[in-house]
């Protein structure tokens, strides 16, 4: 039986989806979810293997949560600065009729 | 074979004779006698008004230690022998002319005298303490016995001058001699110009190659929903910073872009590592509608950038000595490279809802089809690089952490 070789190279295909999910930018959950639609990976398995991933490459973790952290809260000034240029825009109209 | 006594294998073996002939740090710094003299050595102290740019120095000197002992032993011993004299008459010019136009004070670190060549205005900003140094210097170079070793200081504005030369005559045509004549140097021998050069050119191919790296990456990502056969073939980055010198520590072409690059310290390194692995955070969409137009300069760009990277990979060497870790010298220079501009300008449109670009959307989910296409190929293509290179888990823990959640078995069949 090749149980182990098995588990081994499902457990090396789970994490290459997962490197896969992070060159997109997904946190853990959306990997989960992901790999559950797509590949049909149990769940808790993603997250098993992402909590083992987290462990071995601590600092890449880190940087990869601040990251996203970043992104999301520059994403957010982004929207707020948006929506006060509209409005202004549609305060600015309104005074001129 | 060099009449200077050979290049120890070990940096450590280095420190030890500098620190016998270094005269002037000895009592003044007494934690040389620790052994650690490039940890310990304050730089900054050292070159004070020598050059204002400091990041330059200070690592160039071991590379170019380096360099000078590896490259072309006899030449760089006639070569030496020649700045020798040169370097004694600028000594006595120095002392007799403080404020006079070229100035060379020269330090010892390692097994060999240092050269800074300095301009006209910071030689006049700081002659006096070239003069210090260049007595110092002189002492020293009585004390030394056969090293002779030229060291340049390649400061920012030498590099500048070397820059233009080199881009005037043209990068591949830039032969050292005539790179010489356009600097109008004197205190530059051939040799030495052409080591940095050389370092010029690698530096510049690593700059196009990581960035080359970083755009196909996303862009591939952005390709994965048109599904081309072709934007599976990138390398792990693992492979790719590996560098084609000849016989180079990995210390050696580690420097260089630390020099050359930003005057970051490690931790920079660290910070910037995910940038460039990640969707590039520069031009972020404001609103990305998805798919219906990949921008369409992508399939140019991505192309070019895959013929330019695969070139430039197929034309380093594999098996010299990679990165310490392999992704974390990666840098991403903020204002990018010529992928990036390009893109970045697309972003600065008027109005919300544009998209801006060809990059991996991060703040929105990937579309199905691109995440269904990815995962398709890992699960059918085994053996395809992986696209970070983490370090992978244990087998084993993974599998009794499962087993302690409920899983015996793994593949499990869903149910």
């Amino acid at each position: 039986m090749g149980d182990s070789s098995s588990s081994a190279s499902y457990i090396r295909m789970v994490h290459h989806l997962i490197e896969e999910c992070i060159v997109f930018n997904m946190s853990k959950e959306e990997c989960m979810e992901a790999l559950d639609k797509h590949a049909n990976i149990i769940p808790v398995i993603t997250s098993t293997v992402w909590k083992e991933l987290e462990k071995e490459n601590k600092e890449f973790f880190e940087a990869y949560k601040k990251s996203r952290e970043e992104k999301a809260s520059e994403k957010e000034t982004r929207q707020r600065i948006q929506e006060m240029l509209l409005d202004s825009s549609r305060k600015d109209t309104n005074n001129d009729d | 074979m060099l009449a200077v006594s050979p290049l120890r294998n070990t940096k450590d073996h280095e420190r030890e004779e500098e620190m016998e002939r270094f005269s002037i740090g000895c009592d003044d710094f007494p934690e040389f006698s620790t052994g650690n003299f490039l940890d310990c050595i304050d730089f900054d102290d050292l070159f004070v008004g020598i050059n204002d740019g400091g990041e330059l120095l200070d690592l160039e000197m071991d590379t170019q230690i380096l360099d000078e002992f590896s490259v072309s032993g006899e030449e760089s011993e006639m070569n030496s022998s020649v700045s020798v004299e040169k370097l004694e008459d600028n000594s006595r010019k120095e002392e007799d002319n403080k404020t006079s136009g070229l100035a060379s004070s020269s330090l010892t670190q390692g097994d060999q005298e240092i050269v800074s060549k300095i301009d006209e205005s910071v030689a006049v900003n700081s002659s006096r303490k070239e003069a210090d140094k260049c007595r110092k210097s002189s002492a020293q170079s009585k004390n030394l016995q056969g090293k002779r070793k030229m060291k340049v200081d390649w400061t920012p504005e030498l590099h500048r001058r070397f820059v233009q030369a080199v881009e005037q005559l043209g990068v591949d045509k830039a032969v050292p001699s005539r790179i010489l004549e356009l600097m109008g140097i004197d205190c530059l021998t051939r040799h030495n110009i052409a080591s940095h050069l050389q370092k010029y050119r690698s530096h510049r191919k690593h700059l196009l190659a990581r960035e080359a790296e970083a755009t196909s990456w996303s862009q591939r990502r952005q390709m994965y929903g048109g599904a081309t056969g072709g934007s599976k073939r990138y390398v792990s980055p693992r492979l790719a910073p590996t560098m084609g010198f000849p016989p180079m520590t990995p210390l050696h072409h580690f420097r260089p872009l630390h020099v050359w690059g930003h005057p970051s310290a490690d931790q920079s390194l660290m910070h910037t590592w995910p940038k460039n692995l990640f969707p590039l955070a520069s031009p972020p969409p404001p609103a990305w509608t998805p798919a219906p137009h990949p921008p369409p300069r992508q399939a140019p760009d991505h192309s070019f950038w895959h013929s330019h990277y695969q070139s430039v990979h197929n034309s380093l060497a594999p098996g010299t000595p990679c990165f310490p870790p392999p992704l974390a010298t990666m840098r991403f220079p903020p204002p990018a490279g010529p992928g990036i501009p390009p893109h970045a300008m697309y972003k600065v449109e008027p109005g919300i809802g544009v998209p801006s670009g060809p990059y991996p959307p991060f703040d929105f989910h990937p579309s199905k089809e691109s995440i269904d296409a990815a995962i398709g190929d890992v699960i059918t293509k085994p053996c395809l690089p992986f696209p970070i290179g983490l370090k992978p888990p244990s087998v084993d823990t993974v599998l009794v952490e499962l087993q302690q959640q409920g899983i015996p078995k793994v593949p499990s069949t869903r149910a």
